[in-house]
């Protein structure tokens, strides 16, 4: 059999609705990024929103990645564990180092129709089973122990993906 | 169009809120919707599919406030090249060019191989956070209207004369400027030397867009954009520039 090696996608989407603390703190610092760098593209502040701004000046697609740069610090703050899915006991277990962000919308005129995503993408795990809607992995290979492999029961929810799937020979 | 979106929102959204009541049917108390990004994620009314585990951990992590990453004097992060330490003066032309402090400055510039930090590849291709945007910064202005960056020195690439990028901005975050320095390029200059005998620096002069055919400064036939620079490549070069912008 196959080993099934995976890393997870997990979209977190964050907008003028959000109540954490930390995502409101990421909808303002983005907001702000936003309204800075933008200008860059947008110097006779023709264009309102995010939308017109991207199909009128198409190297505005680079606000992607320098808003970004508002939300690292926000980032390093969780400490390398993804948000939001815990295991099914209910305990956060995945781990990142990689993200993309992405502007969903916004307008330099209108926060409320500022909108983003965090893209977190879980370091490789091991992708044992399948059982109803949950997934059983184990981070890593999985810690060996005297029972077998250490593993999480994961359910299957909206925003959470395979981001890839490596298939390797069991060793 | 963006009529018919909305309406179709607001209905993701009352589907939203109908899960709560369907969550509370399982008699489980452990479960909630799956965190902020939910709201406009379900709407299907399925209740199975968002019924998940809460967290059930010791609280934390407890956010702060935190500055872009761009506000930083070293802007290296994992990039190696000659020393290079860049000084900005900024002064205002509405008040007889004095001193302007207070004022936002970003620079950005390529590095000894003439890259750029930026996403790369495909749409959705994942980034490592933690060098994600180097030789990228941003300081204040002080009293003197100084800014100050550790940096390596740039190198260059197709079709451009050696550059550093600036956007000034005023202390709300409004654009003042958005412009370009550059470098002296005479036989002795840092540019020269650089290129040619710094290690890492592999690209030599051949091929170099001079100041005078740069689309960017060729117009500067005064030279007011091309900036001091002192220094030696085992030393390490520093810039001096001053920009004049109207606050």
């Amino acid at each position: 059999m196959k080993k099934r090696i995976v890393r997870f996608c997990y979209r977190k989407i964050i907008d003028a609705s959000s109540e954490k603390a930390w995502d409101k703190l990421v909808f303002e610092s983005s907001y702000k990024e936003f309204l800075m760098q933008s200008q860059f593209y947008n110097q006779e502040k023709k264009y309102n929103g995010f939308a017109e701004l991207l199909i009128s000046v198409p190297a505005s697609e680079k606000l992607h990645f320098l808003v970004s740069a508002s939300v690292i610090g926000y980032l390093q703050q969780l400490k390398g564990i993804v948000p939001d899915v815990p295991d099914n006991l209910g305990k956060h277990f995945m781990k990142f180092n990689n993200f993309r962000f992405e502007i969903i919308n916004s307008d330099i005129k209108d926060s409320s129709a500022h909108k983003v995503a965090i893209n977190f993408f879980s370091d490789p795990m091991t992708w044992h089973d399948t059982l109803d809607n949950y997934l059983l992995v184990s981070a890593g290979d999985g810690e060996k122990t005297e029972d077998g492999l250490l593993t999480h029961l994961l359910q299957l929810q909206p925003l959470l993906s395979i981001y890839s799937l490596k298939e390797e020979d069991e060793s | 169009m963006e009529q018919s979106r909305k309406h179709f929102l607001k209905n993701m959204f009352i589907g939203a809120a109908s899960v709560p009541m369907i969550l509370s049917a399982c008699k489980k108390e452990t479960v909630a919707t799956t965190g902020s990004g939910s709201g406009s994620s379900s709407g299907s009314g399925t209740g199975g599919a968002t019924c998940t585990a809460a967290p059930e951990e010791t609280g934390g992590p407890f956010p702060t406030i935190t500055p872009s990453s761009l506000v930083r004097t070293d802007i290296r992060d994992d990039r190696t090249g000659v020393p290079f330490t860049i000084k900005i003066t900024i002064q205002n032309t509405n008040n007889s060019c004095a001193a302007l402090a207070g004022a936002i400055v970003d620079i950005w510039h390529c590095d000894k191989d003439g890259y750029y930090s930026e996403y790369g590849g495909t749409g959705m291709q994942s980034v490592n956070y933690t060098a994600v945007h180097f030789l990228r910064g941003r300081q204040t202005t002080d009293a003197n209207g100084l800014v100050s960056f550790t940096s390596i020195f740039p190198g260059w690439y197709s079709g451009r004369a050696t550059h550093i990028h600036v956007h000034v901005y005023n202390a709300a975050g409004t654009s003042l400027k958005i412009t370009q320095i550059a470098f002296p390029e005479a036989s002795a200059s840092a540019v020269v030397l650089v290129n040619t005998t710094a290690t890492g620096y592999t690209k030599g002069m051949s091929g170099y867009t001079y100041n005078a055919n740069d689309n960017v400064f060729s117009d500067d036939t005064a030279g007011v954009e091309i900036a001091a620079i002192e220094g030696s490549v085992s030393g390490g070069y520093t810039l001096t520039q001053i920009i004049k912008v109207a606050a």
